[in-house]
């Protein structure tokens, strides 16, 4: 939706959250978790696990399609998307749009992930070991594409006048989603935005990052000295987003706003974290959100668990503040829902700022003194909370970091 | 703020390497499909359209390129030869430079053989790690990221035949947002045996057996300030991006239609002004409803039609990006003249459409 017309910058409000996590569905389930430190942790069901020595995961395991997805045929959707439309869905029911009045306006869809549909690509494939692949079922081959996350929730919510785009910049995918709405509202290029990301359980991921040592053997442990690894996860965070007028004209509850974002890559190593690179992509969050590092209460961390992303990360954040604020991590209770974790995280970074609180880093025992954060261990902490700050990392040096502000109706 | 301009573009197609052989291919109109090796490529197909003779090694080079797959080095090979052609600059100001690159499904024969390993080794854990970032979507935008040293924003685009289009929406919306200075900006599609199954099998009857093709087309959209003080004369100005989405087949027609009407209004460019058309031409029966919505937006004009798909085959994720590289070699050199405006065009069998509007600089 691009032109060329001299629009002054509009104010970027969040009104909607969908959220599909392991540790409930649905926005007040959610919020419950994160203000009880509940673990989304079983045993992995996606997949036979048979010759894995440990396959723990945060799967979303009471998840009924039918019930979330009204208009399009759940069958048609992998997955994914199905959690992808289910968030869209509850995202505009929370908003209090009405159909009728979100078809209305000019909209951009994004949505981020680091797999689509490769549960159904993993499916495929035992299939074609099987019998060959002259007889892959015609309806699987069709929904497992990457651009069905986003046109999936166009078809559901019966949208025209929209511009639909899937952002697959795996692990950080869904802050790239939300700071591209951000961007269109902000531009005055669109009236409503559906951003967020979605990601399903699957053996591929599941096999990669057991034979890099890094899956967890029984619980995600970020910050901790015995931390072990990733648990891999499942999810979708969609936040519905308008600008600030038309949140006040309608009467709309404000979550958060949006302030701004940065997004840099190490262009350094294929899954190794860089220190000063990520330190960098702050630096340039806080300048586009127009924040100085004293003003953030506290940072949701990409946090994965891991020895390397947690030291990394640490280290950056010390680099750029001085007195790091607390720095907690929801993976220790969602598992890394992959490209759905920052769009998860950062519906729970404008929860946090809406309720006053800030969400623990729980499992955790022992801070690890080369992290050396306050990790918020445990338990939930109250806080009043003006500006938080949102990281997320990817393979590939793919760093995006977003800031949201807490809105206050008198100003 | 003046709109962005394209100043350089480099395309990797079944042609051959370079924008000179894919200039010298469209402006001939000649069929770049072929007789497939079926002994490298069994499938379904019997003819596509492949760029001849690439390897990873051959192009890219030895080094490092063990495991690399082919799509991304189809894109790092496109982006090198971007840089190359403006002296590296870009590549200069890292952190200024953005990176925005369209996918389809990254590479679905990197992905699936993977899993495979992971079905058929004698432990589920058996599989290389060294190929795991390639199963990864962003890996080919990662990796052109790393292989030529830019450090600014690097997103990955995925959007089925409109991915191309949706890029250069993204890549404008992520400068006028102040996150870079300039964008290399295209998209990659690599021809595999896991593609070619996919494809058949997703496929109506009616487009089954049209061949695919694959390659990448990469440009640099830059300010026209930045482009005068580098000395690279703009080759034509990015003026609108537009997208709809329908919902029976029959509405796509409408739907694309309404998005021309919405560009040529938006940026006062007359119907007329409309020299040249690059539509997908894909998907059965809605390559006809395409043509026509066109036709409906445009009225009756003497524009000329560039139809890529017939030389090139099916390029799915990279099709819109190299419609628009054929915008550019089709004008050549000084790229478009003042006045003359040029259309790109996709409908995506998801139910939604796109167009992008340039006119010259």
């Amino acid at each position: 939706m691009y032109d060329n017309d001299q629009r002054p910058p509009r104010r970027v409000v969040i009104t909607g959250l969908g959220t599909i996590s392991s540790i409930g569905l649905g926005v007040a389930a959610f919020l419950d978790g994160l203000r009880s430190g509940r673990s989304g942790v079983k045993p992995i069901t996606a997949f036979d696990t048979t010759g894995f020595a440990h396959a723990n995961g945060c799967e979303v395991d009471d998840f009924d399609p039918a019930e979330w997805i009204r208009r399009v045929d759940p069958d048609e959707l992998g997955r994914a998307t199905q959690f992808s439309v289910a968030a869209a869905n509850l995202a505009v029911a929370d908003a209090g749009l009405s159909l009728e009045e979100l078809r209305q306006r000019r909209a951009l869809v994004s949505v981020g992930t680091t797999d689509a549909e490769a549960r159904d690509l993993d499916g495929l494939v035992e299939l074609q070991l099987k019998d060959g692949p002259e007889q892959l079922p015609p309806g699987v081959v069709r929904r497992a594409q990457a651009g069905r996350l986003s046109t999936g929730i166009v078809r559901e919510l019966g949208l025209t006048d929209v511009e639909a785009l899937t952002i697959p910049t795996a692990c950080a995918a869904g802050n790239y989603a939300i700071g591209s709405g951000f961007d269109a509202i902000r531009g005055g290029e669109v009236e409503v935005a559906l951003c967020g990301g979605a990601d399903a359980v699957c053996r591929k991921t599941f096999a990669g990052f057991y034979r890099l040592g890094t899956i967890a053997p029984e619980v995600c442990q970020p910050f901790d000295k015995d931390r072990k690894g990733i648990l891999t996860g499942e999810g979708a965070g969609i936040l519905l987003m308008e600008s600030l007028e038309s949140a006040r004209a309608r009467g709309a509850r404000v979550y958060a706003e949006v302030l701004g974002y940065g997004l840099n890559c190490d262009a350094h190593h294929p899954v190794a974290p860089d220190q000063g690179s990520l330190a960098r992509c702050m630096e340039v969050a806080h300048r586009n959100a127009g924040v100085k590092p004293e003003d953030i209460d506290f940072i949701s961390a990409h946090g994965t668990g891991t020895r390397a992303n947690d030291v990394t990360e640490a280290g950056a954040i010390r680099q750029v503040f001085a007195a790091p604020p607390p720095t907690i991590s929801i993976k220790s209770m969602i598992g890394h829902s992959m490209g759905a974790a920052s769009a998860l995280a950062s519906a729970a970074c404008a929860l946090a700022l809406t309720e006053g609180f800030i969400p623990p880093t729980i499992n955790h025992r022992e801070t690890d003194p080369e992290c050396g954060l306050d990790c918020v261990p445990n338990e939930a902490r109250p806080a009043e909370l003006n500006v938080v700050q949102n990281n997320a990392l990817a393979f590939a040096g793919n760093n995006a970091v977003l800031i949201f502000g807490r809105y206050r109706e008198a100003e | 703020m003046s709109p962005l301009v394209l100043s350089a573009w480099s395309a990797v197609s079944p042609y051959g390497v370079g924008s000179a052989s894919f200039s010298e291919g469209i402006t001939a109109g000649r069929s770049a499909v072929g007789t497939l090796d079926r002994a490298a490529y069994p499938g379904p197909f019997e003819r596509g359209g492949l760029v001849p003779d690439f390897t990873a090694a051959r192009y890219v080079g030895r080094k490092g390129t063990r495991t690399m797959d082919r799509v991304t080095a189809l894109a790092v090979t496109a982006v090198g030869r971007l840089l190359a052609s403006c002296d590296a600059e870009p590549a200069r100001r890292p952190e200024e430079t953005a990176l925005v690159l369209g996918t389809g499904s990254g590479s679905v024969q990197s992905i699936m053989d993977f899993t495979r390993d992971s079905f058929a080794s004698e432990r589920p854990y058996h599989v290389d790690p060294a190929r795991m970032p390639n199963t990864v979507m962003n890996r080919a935008a990662g990796q052109s990221a790393i292989w030529h040293g830019i450090k600014g924003p690097n997103t990955t685009i995925a959007g089925g035949w409109l991915t191309g289009l949706l890029a250069l929406s993204y890549a404008v919306r992520l400068h006028r947002g102040g996150h870079c200075a300039r964008v290399l900006c295209g998209a990659a599609e690599e021809y595999s045996t896991q593609r070619a199954w996919l494809e058949w099998h997703g496929r109506t009857a009616e487009e089954r057996s049209a061949p695919l093709g694959e390659g990448s087309a990469v440009f640099l959209l830059e300010t026209p300030e930045d482009a005068a003080a580098a000395g690279r004369s703009p080759l034509a100005r990015v003026r609108s991006t537009r997208f709809r989405a329908f919902g029976e087949q029959g509405e796509a027609r409408t739907a694309l239609a309404a998005c021309v009407r919405d560009a040529l209004e938006t940026t006062g460019v007359a119907a007329d002004d409309v020299r040249l058309v690059a539509p997908l031409g894909a998907g059965g029966e809605l390559a006809a409803l395409e043509e026509a919505g066109v036709a409906d937006a445009l009225g009756a004009t003497d524009s000329r039609w560039v139809r890529c798909r017939p030389l090139l085959g099916d390029t799915s994720a990279a099709s819109t990006s190299l419609q628009l590289a054929a915008v550019l070699a089709t004008v050549g050199g000084p790229g478009l003249a003042p006045g003359e405006a040029a259309l790109v065009t996709g409908i995506e069998r998801d139910g939604t459409v796109g167009c992008a509007l340039l006119t010259g600089a």
